[in-house]
Parts: C-alpha cells; structure tokens; sequence
C-alpha cells in the first residue's frame, strides 16, 4: 500500500496528473451535464482497480487516506484536468458516514459496495417545505417488525433516477420540543413497489433533478445509521470539510476563461466599457483564488476551518453568475440562443454556462444562508 | 504562486513586523493622533517621524547595506496597512515607494538615503505635470545648466519636505534631481485634500538643483518606484477598510433602534457580511500581489500586479466607507465620529495614483501586452 502522505506535495501532484492526463478519456473531459453510470463506468473500472475510487476514505477501508493537503491537490488535478466527479455521493456522504458512526457489519457490507459502485447513491435530505429551513422535513419513518416503513416526499434528489439507493434524513419521533430533534439518518433501496422517481425538468430542459415519493417503502432496521434521533448532528459532522470545495475557484475560472476566448472572437474587447467589466470580473476571480489558498494553507497546516470558509462560496458563485451575463452580453443578438456558438474555432455554449451558474447560489446552503452564518458566527451579530 | 509560498521564517517575519508597527502606533494614540494633527494644520509629527525611522519603518525595503532591513515589498506592505488603520499622515508610502524607490535603484551610496532611512530628512517626489485642460500631461519640465523651469502636480507630501526629488527632460533623456524646499524660483503651492493633507503644485523658474542621475535609468526607476508606491497605497488602503469595518461592526453591534441592537435586523447583517467579504478578498488579494511583486523582475509584470492591488484596493474602499457611513446614520454625517476621517482618508488615497477604473485599465492592457509577447 503506497503512503500517498509520505511524498512531497510536488511528487505527489505529479503522479496525480500523469494519471489522469494517460488514462483520462479524452471525450469526457469537462462533461457539461452530470453523467449516468454507463457513461462514465469505463472511467469508474480504471479508477476502482487503481484504487482511487476514496481519496479521502481512510486506507484500511480501502480509500487512499489522504491528509487535507494531499486530498485538496487531487481534487485541484481532476478539475483542472476537467476529470468528471462520477457518480460519488456514495464516496462523498455515504462512506465517511458509515465509517463514522456505522457498525461493523454495515462497513463490512456497504464500503466495499460503494468503491466498486455496485450501489449507487443520491441523497434524501430537500423536501418540498424543507429547503434552507432542512430541520422542517417530513418525512416518517416508522418501525414496523424489522423494517422501518417510510412515508412522505424527497425533493431536488440529484440524479435519482440513475441511483440504486437512497441515504436520507427522515422523521423518526414526531413528537419532540425542537424540530431538530427526533430526525435520523437510514439508508434505502430504490428498487420496490413503495419508491416513485420523477424526474423535474429545469429551466435549462435538463432532468438530473428528481422527486422521490414513498408510500410504505420498507428497509431493514438494520439501515438505520448511528443512534435512532440523531441523524441531524450526524449530518452537521459530515459538512465540515466540504465546506471549502464549495467555494473552490474553478467553476469561476473556467467560465472566465470560456468568457475570454469568446469575447476575442466576438471582438466583444473593442468595447472599452465590456474591456473594463471583463476586467473587473477577472480581478474578482483573481483575488478569490487569493482568498482560497488563505483557506486551504490553513487545512495544509492541519487547522480546522472556522464558519468564515463561507465567504468563498459567497463570493465565487456570484462572480460565476456575473461571467455568464457577460458571455450574454458579449453574444449580443445569440443571447437568447440555446446550443454551441461558433466563434473562429471554438465553440461556446453562452447559456449552459448561465443555466449551470444559477443554482450555485442556491445549493448547499443558500448564498442568503450563508449571509446569516457569517453574520452570527463570524461577525458575531444578535439576534 | 501565493503568499504562502513564502518560508514560515518570512511569516515569522512579517508577523513581528506587523507587531510592532501596531503597537507604535497604538501607543501613539492611534486616530485620535491622525485627528489632531489634521486639526492642527495637516502636517506629521516630526518625534514620530523619528520613533518610526528606530523601528526601521522607511527602510523596510531598503537593502541592509544602505541602512535598511532589506525586507521587500510584501513587509512594506505589512507597514502600510498598519498606516491605513490609523491613517497615520506620515509619508510612509511617499518615503519607501518614492523617494528611496527613486534613490535606492539610481543612487544607493547618495547621503540622503541615511537621512530618509533615519527619519532625519523627509523628501516629495515631483513627476507628474498638470496640463491646459486641468489633466495629467506629457511631461515638460526642463533641466538644464544646474537650473530647472517648468512645473509639477500632485506631489504628496509637499507639505513638510525638506527638498523634492524632481523627474525633468534634461539634454540627454530624463534625469533625477534634488531641489531644496526655499530653493530660488521654486513655489510651492498647497491643494487642500479631503484628510487634511495636501498636494503640492510646484512651479520652478530656473530654480537650482543638483543632479543625481540620468538617461534611461530614470525612466525606469521612476515606473519601478511608482508602482511600488501604487501597491502600498494599496495596502494601506487595505488597513484602513479593515478597520473601518472594525468600526462599523462595533457601532452596528451597539447602537439601538426599536428596542434591538440595529446589528440584529436582517438586512443590516448581511450588508456586513458583504463588506467583511470584500474586505477580506481585498486583504488576501492585496497581499498576494504584493508578494508576487517581490518576486517578479519584469517591469510590465510588476506594472500588472501593482495595478492589481490597486484597483482591488480602490474598490473595496470605497464600498466599505461609503456603506459605513449609511450604517452609521446621521452621526456618519458628521465630523465627530471616527469614521468620517476614514472616509476621507480614503478618498484622497483612492484618487492618488491611480483609482480602481483607471487601474483596471493599466491592467487589462498589461495582460494584454503580455500576452501578445507570449
């Protein structure tokens, strides 16, 4: 088993990038929807037999253990190398949670299941009355011999239809003073009679987005993970280190750079004002990646990041939407046009990049959120 | 490449640095200090001039064989922003930026490096020229026979200079030379600014002074001091938003309307999230650009950066005393409240050198520029 932490960072980022830049298929670089397992299993087959499926997952469970800073500079090599994330939910939520807070025979049997994706996941957790407020949800789950019965509605369930499993919050005590309270974490097979999806068209006409209906669906009691009530301070523990990705430059940097090469082959520069705008968007993506490293040298360090992590998200997923408009605003008379613009040769595609931009200020906690984070936690404002 | 690229002993560095400028000028009463002074006329404090030269202040970016700490740009930088949170009137960037920007790249072995690196002598720098149209112009002041005879605009810190460090055309390119304060034929006439400060409009009718170099080497030293100068207005920039936030989070924290702290309405909150955050990218944006500048030996690739922290700068000052005083109420208003010197710190800052729209151009066309070298 190689010490991936042992190498210099350097090393480390070499051996990363060679990687990816040999094996990669060339045809999925830089997918621009979310893919389904098939398109992406031959990729997921090389990953799995080099046994970097878990980059973050500790060795013995068989992920490549990585500290904080080795994992940031794999993370930083698959997107700059526009690596599509797969389908890693089961990786990102599922797996640090069981290994969490699991029993032994749930890590014996949903781990390795997880790496070589025979189940895949999407998480349970929005419900129609239960956005940004989470803690409202509805959702029951009640025990019924040795089977939790479930009833009620997910909502905004990334790629459900393409999943074999669900891990969700649901309601297991209807009957407690904070609505916090009584809420647990169970994990379920998509495959039975009780489990409707449908899939939601979104504005842009794409359907990665799903409800998840059940009536009477059953798992085993045995999926219940961790203490029975517990589930939303289990559910707090599992964000704390995805908290920086989410406010990552590269969604920013990559529209910028989409941005530029359009506006040249529009001659969208020859405006002096769209020349100043243009500059100002590239200044704000500058001095983000300026406050990223600030954060990330801290997690090399080995600190714990504090609640300030969330002025990233803040700040990149605004100045994203701000690029995209300017590719509308550089189109001109094609703003309103769906599909790759040609300009010399390349192709854009103006509104895919403004649809993808508009829900980064809406998903994982609100930009408006993460306003009333900052402002209590790190400005320490009352009320 | 970021700032932490640098070695922890270089932090270490910094970090005392930082230090001991706070506590100077912490002891020294802070803004309080800087409102007294302005309230008196506008000028420095000499004995201050002298305890920030002991700390080593005008030299930090001074080679350590001419007297100086030989620190670089980005402890420069950690100086300025010291400034900027008292917006201290003391020349800082004036001195490091131009005066021994000017003199440590052309003339290190001159005398009157000990001086400004002592604290013994402050000096202004006179390069810009004011033309028909009340704009910056070509330049045209000329030096000749020992004399020089033209004018000069927007010299920070005329004020209280013992002598000006003047850029003129000579017979062969441009040369740099030293004119006394009360020299013959020199006038030197004071615009009033918004922080009590003032720039000097200098007029020269074959006014003496000495020579100190030139040719080309001018030129270039001249845009190498200016866009230090530019970077650590940058920085200071950077002080006095911080602590012009401090400030207003303070207030907001305290001041009550309807029953509640004003700090605990929504609305209120996230205007100061929104300014913490710029705040914050400006200082992480700022810092970084500096430091890179310390590395950078390509003058168009410093010109760049340099313009970087400026417009970043310039931008996140104006929001953050602009809505610093809105979040003040009426008492923003007024001359009594400590914020209201920020705010007009800042703008005499933002406007010198260069603004934010002004800096985004200098920089979209040095990216251009170099990308076309490319």
């Amino acid at each position: 088993m190689t010490d991936w932490n042992a190498m210099s960072d350097a090393e480390f980022r070499k051996e990363v990038r060679g990687f990816f830049e040999a094996e990669y298929p060339e045809d999925l670089r830089n997918l621009p929807h979310r893919p389904k397992f098939a398109e992406i299993e031959h990729w997921h087959r090389k990953l799995h037999a080099k046994g970097w499926v878990a980059p973050a997952w500790p060795a013995e469970y068989g992920g490549m253990g990585l500290n904080a800073s080795k994992l940031l500079i794999f993370y930083e090599e698959q997107q700059r190398w526009g690596v599509n994330r797969g389908r890693d939910m089961g990786v990102q939520m599922v797996g640090p949670l069981v290994i969490k807070f699991g029993t032994q025979e749930q890590k014996d049997y949903w781990l390795p299941r997880i790496l070589s994706c025979d189940d895949i996941w999407c998480q349970g957790y929005s419900e129609p009355g239960a956005g940004s407020d989470l803690a409202n949800l509805r959702t029951r789950a009640e025990t019924d011999g040795d089977d939790f019965v479930i009833n009620g509605q997910k909502i905004w369930t990334t790629m459900a239809h393409d999943a074999t499993h669900i891990f969700m919050l649901v309601r297991t005590d209807p009957a407690t003073p904070k609505k916090q309270q009584g809420i647990s974490f169970l994990l379920a097979p998509m495959d039975q009679p009780g489990v409707e999806v449908r899939t939601i068209t979104t504005l842009s006409g794409e359907t990665e987005f799903c409800e998840v209906f059940f009536d009477d669906a059953r798992t085993p009691r045995a999926n219940l993970v961790g203490e029975l009530n517990k589930g939303w301070t289990m559910a707090k523990a599992l964000l704390s280190f995805e908290r920086i990705f989410i406010g990552a430059p590269n969604l920013a940097q990559n529209a910028l750079g989409q941005l530029e090469s359009f506006a040249r082959g529009r001659g969208a520069f020859e405006d002096p004002v769209f020349r100043d705008r243009f500059a100002q968007a590239a200044l704000d993506v500058e001095d983000h990646a300026a406050l990223y490293s600030r954060f990330a040298d801290q997690l090399k360090r080995g600190e714990t990041l504090g609640a300030d992590v969330s002025m990233l998200k803040i700040w990149v997923t605004e100045c994203f939407q701000r690029i995209t408009e300017l590719m509308i605003e550089a189109a001109g008379p094609d703003g309103g046009t769906v599909g790759p613009l040609q300009v010399g040769n390349v192709n854009v595609d103006v509104l895919a990049s403004f649809y993808k931009a508009r829900p980064t200020t809406i998903y994982g906690g609100s930009n408006e959120i993460q306003r009333n984070i900052l402002s209590k936690a790190v400005l320490g404002l009352p009320g | 490449m970021n700032q932490t690229d640098m070695q922890p002993s270089d932090q270490q560095d910094l970090r005392m640095l930082r230090e001991s400028a706070r506590t100077l000028f912490e002891r020294a009463g802070g803004s309080e200090r800087s409102r007294k002074l302005r309230d008196a006329g506008g000028g420095w404090d000499a004995d201050m001039i002298r305890e920030m030269a002991e700390a080593g202040i005008f030299g930090v970016t001074v080679p350590e064989e001419n007297g100086g700490l030989g620190m670089g740009l980005a402890a420069g930088g950690v100086i300025a922003e010291e400034v900027g949170r008292v917006i201290a009137p003391e020349p800082v960037v004036v001195t490091v930026g131009l005066s021994l920007g000017l003199l440590r790249r052309l003339c290190p072995e001159h005398a009157m490096m000990e001086q400004l690196v002592g604290g013994a002598t402050v000096l202004a720098a006179a390069w810009q020229e004011r033309g028909p149209n009340g704009g910056p112009a070509e330049p045209s002041c000329r030096y000749a026979d020992g004399k020089l005879t033209g004018s000069k605009a927007w010299v920070a810190g005329a004020g209280g200079a013992r002598g000006f460090l003047v850029v003129a055309e000579g017979d062969a390119g441009p040369v740099l030379v030293l004119a006394e304060a009360g020299a013959d034929g020199l006038s030197v006439e004071e615009r009033r600014q918004a922080d009590g400060s003032a720039m000097g409009e200098l007029s020269f009718s074959g006014t003496p002074a000495e020579e100190l170099a030139s040719g080309g080497a001018v030129r270039d030293a001249l845009a190498e001091a200016v866009n230090d100068a530019t970077a650590l207005a940058a920085a200071e920039l950077v002080g006095l938003s911080e602590r012009a936030f401090e400030i207003t989070l303070d207030y907001i924290k305290t001041r009550e309307q309807f029953d509640k702290p004003i700090g605990s309405f929504q609305v209120i909150q996230h205007r100061a999230v929104d300014l913490n955050v710029m705040c914050e990218v400006a200082q992480s944006g700022v810092r970084e650009a500096l430091g890179l500048m310390d590395r950078e030996t390509d003058p168009k690739a410093r010109a760049r950066l340099a313009s970087r922290a400026k417009a970043r700068a310039v931008t996140a000052a104006k929001k953050i005393t602009r809505d610093a005083i809105q979040l003040h109420g009426a008492v923003g208003y007024t001359d009594e409240f400590e914020i209201a010197l920020y705010l007009n710190r800042a703008l005499v800052l933002s406007a010198w050198l260069g603004d934010d729209a002004h800096h985004r151009r200098l920089w979209f066309e040095a990216r251009e520029e170099e990308g076309a070298g490319q």
